[in-house]
């Protein structure tokens, strides 16, 4: 097991947003987060990389308990993450993007003396590669196509070499073409990397063509977890998630 | 214009050398005021790039530089005096000491960040400066330390010229050194989004810290350059009114660029000599010169050039990934 949470709470005033969260995720697992805006996806991931802090329960990471611990120790220890809200650094081409980001994993940020134009091209080069964005690596990342900026966020999770990856929303606001071409991009870099990948996701076809398991949240609580075929016939989470419109996901 | 424009990129080696070999003659060429015009540019133009290394690489915008500034002034200025120090001793202490205290005063500001840490600044170097000013028994007071003993050697404005503009020519090359290497895209990659650096395993505070020490100790270089510069300190060397004029030559020359701040300190201490003279009103018209830039040039004169320039300069340079940012 690489990641482990124990009755994870977090409450924000009177608003609970995560409950008793109970994760159990397999080494090399793609899972998959669901659940209607506000059921506390985000939130979850925030506790889970040490963004906000936990009210209780417990997080634990290759068996080592990481609950206490801030984002830069976390991302150390192998847990990369994408944000929902577009997160690059803009006025950095798309290579210094990612390039910033092979540093930290190389233990290089602190050199004060070496060119850093010079330092980590290959490696920086293949991640953009393995992103698809290598042909623009000398654009700023501000002045990307949106999802060519998706792309580059994963590049720079992807640079710190990750074993444990978590991806908010990675197609939100891609046209079905795009979001399908990440999509298989995502598969491709799990395959390739050995990655264990969590993520929250709203396009169902996305959810259900890739995981290996989905977790549906709801209101903080996760109210049940299987494979997508289980969780597709279930209709608790059809009342749940879509509400009284039935019949929408018999057609996926 | 476009070929100048192409002859100037290609050529920046060549006019960083021409430039290096004509502040070299210039004690030769000039009369001993104008020589002390451009010794007081030097010191400011590395005031002004210790300034920016926290203001345009790491985007932390600091209110109080000349706090630092005077630090190193005042540790070359009392060493000398009060302990007798050898010279060198004296002016090496200033950067260490000015780097300590920065060291001090950073552990505390960058714990804010935006508005909080710009207010913790300008507190800090506010506290620095009625330290100074109060002191009698050590730092001199609202009096400052007058006839320091500078070495004789110095005393002839040529000499203590040449002082500056090698000391300020490494110190440049340094804070070169640092914004390209690693460590400086690192800092560059905090300015743009630091929430996001820590999650790819960047220790945000300690590096925010580490930019703050190395600020401080380039100030203190300057301070201190200043010191033997003038033979005398005063408190007013850590006033506000002092980290504004520093603030002002980055944003005049353009922090998001190396040599912004030094094109800055040219412009900004001619005009305060050329305006000063005609007319008692030298504030209103740098008020006037603030709002145009903030309002009109926001990237200063050198950001300015290079937006106009920047079509014809995409086409033609070799674009490698580092021309990004510059």
């Amino acid at each position: 097991m690489i990641l482990e949470t124990q009755k994870l709470v977090k409450s924000f005033g009177g608003l609970t947003a995560v409950y008793d969260v109970n994760l159990h995720i397999q080494e090399g697992e793609l899972v998959s987060i669901i659940g209607p805006n506000g059921a506390g996806k985000t939130t979850l991931f925030n506790l889970l990389t040490g963004h906000i802090s936990v009210d209780s329960g417990r997080v634990i990471f290759k068996g080592k308990d990481i609950t206490k611990l801030p984002p830069h120790a976390i991302s150390r220890m192998g847990i990369g993450r994408s944000f929902q809200r577009l997160n690059i650094f803009p006025r950095l081409s798309a290579f210094e993007n990612v390039q910033v980001a092979v540093f930290s994993a190389q233990r290089k940020s602190r050199n004060v003396f070496a060119r850093a134009s010079k330092l980590a091209r290959q490696e920086t080069e293949a991640i953009l590669k393995s992103v698809g964005l290598l042909d623009k690596k000398n654009i700023k990342g501000a002045l990307l196509a949106h999802g060519d900026q998706k792309r580059l966020e994963m590049g720079i999770a992807l640079a710190v070499e990750p074993s444990l990856l978590l991806l908010d929303e990675p197609t939100q606001g891609m046209s079905p073409r795009e979001s399908g071409e990440l999509t298989q991009l995502i598969q491709k870099l799990v395959g390739e990397r050995g990655l264990t990948l969590i993520f929250v996701e709203h396009d169902m076809n996305v959810v259900f063509g890739i995981s290996d398991s989905i977790k549906v949240l709801h209101q903080g609580k996760i109210i049940f977890e299987g494979k997508p075929d289980e969780v597709k016939k279930n209709e608790e989470v059809q009342r749940i998630y879509l509400g009284d419109e039935k019949g929408t996901w018999s057609s996926l | 214009m476009k070929s100048l424009v192409n002859a100037l990129n290609s050529n920046r080696f060549v006019l960083l050398l021409v430039l290096l070999l004509f502040l070299l003659i210039v004690p030769l060429i000039m009369k001993a005021s104008w020589v002390s015009l451009v010794n007081e540019m030097l010191i400011m133009a590395l005031a002004g790039c210790a300034l920016n290394l926290m203001l345009g690489y790491t985007g932390m915008v600091s209110f109080g530089p000349a706090g630092l500034y005077a630090v190193g002034a005042y540790t070359t200025a009392i060493l000398l005096t009060r302990y007798r120090f050898p010279f060198a001793i004296a002016m090496i202490s200033a950067p260490i000491l000015a780097g300590i205290i920065g060291g001090l005063v950073g552990w505390f500001c960058v714990r804010r960040s935006a508005v909080y840490f710009a207010l913790l600044t300008l507190a800090f170097a506010q506290i620095i400066w009625t330290i100074l000013f109060e002191w009698y028994g050590f730092t001199g007071g609202d009096n400052g330390i007058v006839s320091i003993p500078i070495p004789e050697f110095f005393f002839t404005i040529s000499h203590c010229y040449y002082l500056t503009l090698i000391i300020v020519g490494i110190s440049l090359l340094l804070l070169w050194t640092i914004v390209q290497s690693p460590f400086g895209k690192t800092l560059q990659a905090i300015r743009e989004n630091p929430g996001r650096t820590e999650f790819i395993a960047i220790h945000l505070k300690r590096y925010q810290l580490a930019a703050f020490v190395l600020s401080s100790a380039f100030l203190g270089i300057a301070g201190s350059l200043f010191c033997v510069f003038s033979g005398s300190v005063f408190p007013d060397y850590a006033h506000w009114v002092k980290s504004t004029d520093m603030l002002v030559i980055c944003l005049l020359g353009g922090f998001y660029n190396f040599g912004g701040p030094i094109v800055g300190s040219v412009v900004y201490i001619l005009l305060s000599k050329m305006i000063s003279k005609q007319t008692m009103f030298w504030m209103f018209f740098l008020g006037v010169i603030i709002v145009f830039l903030v309002l009109f040039m926001r990237n200063g004169i050198v950001g300015f050039l290079s937006e106009k320039l920047a079509p014809v300069l995409d086409k033609t340079s070799g674009s490698g990934p580092d021309e990004g940012t510059r």
